[in-house]
């Protein structure tokens, strides 16, 4: 974060003229006109020394610090105005400080998604929107979810409906939130036996669905042209088990999580071209996950393709 | 565009959930109809029992005493208006029960096969059976427990079976359904006497096993045991004096296989660090290397380095089993290993991942033992063998497998041979260490082992059984944690093992 901010002021001071900024996610408000099409790249850092074992954090001097980097091009296109599609395939690669196993690298899951505008109406001063995003991911590559906490991905099907509600005003201050529930399938495990509260005689685990919510609130400034939010994200599993004591986590798991963060993103001229973008998140709290920290750095570049 | 995203959505959901694969929790089969009788199997060897006149049992009343009537009418009656609960229940322990309860077995040894991590302090306590509460839980079912717990388990069923064949044929009473036609069983019939319940010596003996066992899991084991009581009754296969008299050579021989078993010097097999560190030391000042573990904290001593020293089933003596020495580290033999670990670390096909993981049978798993009496299992239903045949089975590949594991114990800590991890310089892994040294392969000797007896009762499958044990030793190997000279001695090990429990079987009169 400390290395990101000069760039982040850098980009503020050459502030130009007035523009629609763009370059979105899959749980935020913003909507790119009909043949706008924006490319991204991002870059993630992400560690941590301690995990909860269930409910009881701990570490782990095996693991020691876990690290883990995901680079991720991504595709926005403005299908039309109302309906605009999200595509993504990260890169993942994950090690460990401590211990003598070996980390996992590989293309994670190719995700794609629709997020729709239905609702964009004035009320005092501001807009009042309700959009959906539904998705689709899979794996692609063959890496294995069953080798956690290595694992790049818990390497089962997920299909997601996101209803995002929010408020933006026109001094620039947005109040955001969205709500979605994700329903993932199996992951194909290379043994035909595992433990999950008892016996499963199957080659394959049941990866739990859950619930994730994500909440901001968003200031656009400099003519929106930097967006700044403070974030909040939480996802709960709604079924699985434990890790056990000392042993390693696996896909069946239910894993919670909640995370407080700051995302920024600017557009150096104009609601085409390049932009960049930066986030941070800190865990707060969890089950079955790392106590992770996260620092993100992205380019978009914007343009008009038909 | 709005429909068809919501379209789109349905549709996916629909065909997602329609290619859900089944998670079952136990293996189904349905009862079947046995190959053959075994007239003559109370005329068998057994491991525990010296005879089977030594246990006692009453004699059963006549068919068509008024005593037996009521038993029937007892019988009927609880067979009236079963409810779905307790059809299913009849159906899950079907007519081969010696099955669910080595499954049961399986699933303790993988809720119990989790490795004690470190205190806050860095020291480790140890699971300890005077306290199973611990933390940490008593046992710690690792491979070596596991391979003496299913011992002594099938140990014990097929001596309990085969008491209870020389009473069914000696008294030679008639299942129920076979003195009333009112009375339908849920199973396939068979000629087999009744009298003693081989179903309630099975039970009986298998519950006081496995809570010897695994002492927390008294009230599971318990009921599951109570389950399986009722549902011989429910099923039509017996009547209350026949289960009375089943539970009776249960208890008889359970008692004789927890007599072994307290002295059979397991308690002694986790030494402390004094002990482990002479062995560790005997074997530096023999060859000039020793093993060490690399965790951590480290943790102070391997896994039961004395497990090498526990009574043997099959074999006389260990040193008859034990291997030649290992290469030198640094030696040419050895550099060769070496470099096809690191070669396989940088080019692991997918093919020998999947190999690696298959066999893993690592921690929170029911271990290598366990995957061969999944094998075991299903062999056994496809070749419709019956209880007491099935036991025989079990009994002889598991007490093989415990034997392959003291023989591998012995030759691991004799010799103290250390690990690719510790050899190799920055060598990582796929697979976890195990905390013990590498020479032979446990993996190896189990799997071996257990072929080679599988493969003496299933003529049949014995390439698919020998493919196997190469298959899981070499996992090993794929895995980056044993060297190949310690899959191909542990193979030849194992083998070696097994073949005196083969020809313990050829001459039990059980061909």
């Amino acid at each position: 974060m400390n290395k990101l901010l000069p760039i982040i002021l850098g980009l503020v001071a050459s502030f130009l003229l007035h523009f629609k900024a763009q370059a979105q996610t899959p749980w935020d408000e913003v909507m790119m006109d009909r043949g706008e099409v924006c490319v991204a790249l991002m870059y993630e850092h992400s560690s941590w020394d301690r995990y909860w074992e269930g409910d009881l954090i701990r570490g782990n001097a095996n693991i020691g610090t876990f690290t883990r980097r995901m680079a991720m091009p991504m595709i926005a296109v403005g299908l039309t105005k109302k309906v605009n599609m999200i595509a993504s395939l990260p890169y993942v690669g994950t090690k460990a400080s401590g211990g003598t196993q070996v980390g996992q690298n590989g293309i994670q899951d190719l995700s794609v998604s629709a997020k729709i505008d239905w609702v964009q109406k004035r009320i005092n001063g501001g807009r009042l929107l309700f959009l959906t995003n539904a998705h689709f991911n899979r794996p692609v590559g063959n890496y294995l979810s069953d080798y956690m906490p290595f694992s790049i991905g818990f390497g089962a099907p997920e299909i997601g409906l996101r209803g995002i509600g929010g408020y933006k005003m026109d001094n620039g201050l947005v109040f955001r939130a969205s709500f979605a529930y994700l329903w993932r399938g199996q992951t194909e495990i290379e043994r035909d036996y595992y433990y999950q509260n008892g016996s499963v005689y199957s080659r394959f685990m049941n990866v739990p669905n859950a619930l994730n919510f994500h909440g901001a609130i968003g200031y656009w400034a400099f003519d929106n042209r930097l967006r700044m939010e403070a974030t909040f994200m939480s996802l709960n599993c709604l079924s699985g088990d434990d890790i056990r004591a000392y042993n390693r986590p696996q896909p069946t798991n239910k894993m919670e999580v909640s995370q407080v963060g700051a995302w920024v993103q600017y557009y150096i001229k104009s609601d085409r071209g390049l932009g960049a973008l930066a986030y941070f998140n800190q865990t707060v709290s969890g089950r079955n996950m790392g106590r992770g920290s996260t620092i993100g750095l992205g380019l978009t570049y914007q343009f008009n393709a038909y | 565009m709005k429909n068809i995203n919501i379209y789109l959505l349905v549709s996916l959901l629909v065909v997602a959930s329609s290619c859900i694969e089944e998670t079952p929790r136990y293996y189904e089969f349905e009862s079947y109809q046995f190959e053959r009788m075994d007239e003559d199997g109370g005329t068998w060897k057994t491991f525990l029992v010296t005879d089977p006149s030594q246990i006692s049992i009453t004699t059963p009343s006549d068919v068509n005493s008024s005593e037996y009537q009521a038993e029937l009418t007892q019988v009927k009656n609880q067979m009236s208006g079963l409810n779905t609960g307790q059809r299913a229940v009849i159906r899950y322990w079907t007519n081969n029960p010696v099955l669910r309860w080595n499954e049961i077995a399986l699933e303790l040894a993988a809720k119990y096969n989790l490795i004690p991590g470190p205190n806050p302090d860095d020291t480790y306590t140890l699971p300890n059976p005077a306290n199973p509460e611990g933390p940490p839980a008593f046992p710690f079912a690792h491979p070596p427990y596991t391979s003496r717990m299913l011992a002594y388990l099938s140990a014990a069923q097929f001596d309990a079976l085969v008491v209870s064949w020389y009473y069914k044929f000696e008294y030679d009473r008639k299942s129920p359904y076979k003195v009333d036609d009112s009375i339908v069983p849920a199973y396939t019939t068979n000629e087999i006497p009744s009298y003693p319940s081989d179903g309630a010596s099975i039970a009986q003996v298998s519950k006081e096993i496995l809570t010897a066992m695994f002492p927390l899991e008294a009230d599971y084991l318990e009921q599951k045991f109570q389950e399986h009581i009722v549902s011989l009754i429910q099923a039509g296969l017996n009547v209350p004096s026949d289960i009375n008299a089943g539970l009776t050579i249960g208890t008889e021989v359970a008692n004789l296989a927890k007599q072994r078993a307290s002295s059979d010097g397991m308690s002694r097999a986790q030494t402390p660090k004094p002990v482990s560190d002479s062995i560790a030391n005997a074997a530096f000042e023999r060859f000039g290397w020793k093993w060490q573990n690399m965790e951590t904290p480290q943790r102070p001593v391997g896994l039961t380095p004395l497990f090498g020293k526990v009574s043997m089933w099959n074999v006389p003596n260990v040193e008859e089993v034990r291997v030649g020495p290992p290469p030198a580290p640094g030696s040419v033999e050895f550099e060769k290993d070496a470099q096809e670990l690191q070669r396989f670390a940088n080019n692991l096909t997918t093919n020998q991942r999947r190999i690696a993981n298959w066999w893993e049978d690592g921690v929170g798993s029911y271990t290598p033992p366990g995957h061969w009496n999944k094998f075991a299992k299903e062999t056994i239903v496809k070749n419709k063998l019956n209880p007491l045949r099935s036991a025989r089975v079990l009994a002889y590949m598991n007490t093989a497998i415990m034997d392959a594991g003291v023989a591998c114990w012995d030759t691991k800590y004799y010799y103290h041979y250390p690990r690719p991890v510790e050899t190799i310089p920055g060598f990582k892994t796929i697979l976890g260490t195990p905390n013990f040294p590498a020479y032979t392969s446990g993996h190896s000797t189990f799997s071996a082992s257990a072929a080679e007896v599988l493969s003496y009762f299933f003529p049949d499958d014995a390439t698919k059984f020998k493919n196997w044990a190469m298959e899981a030793a070499m996992s090993r190997v794929y895995g980056g944690i044993h060297y190949r000279f310690d899959a191909e001695v542990g193979i030849k090990q194992g083998e070696n093992v097994g073949k005196y429990a083969v020809n313990r079987a050829k001459s039990d009169g059980g061909n």
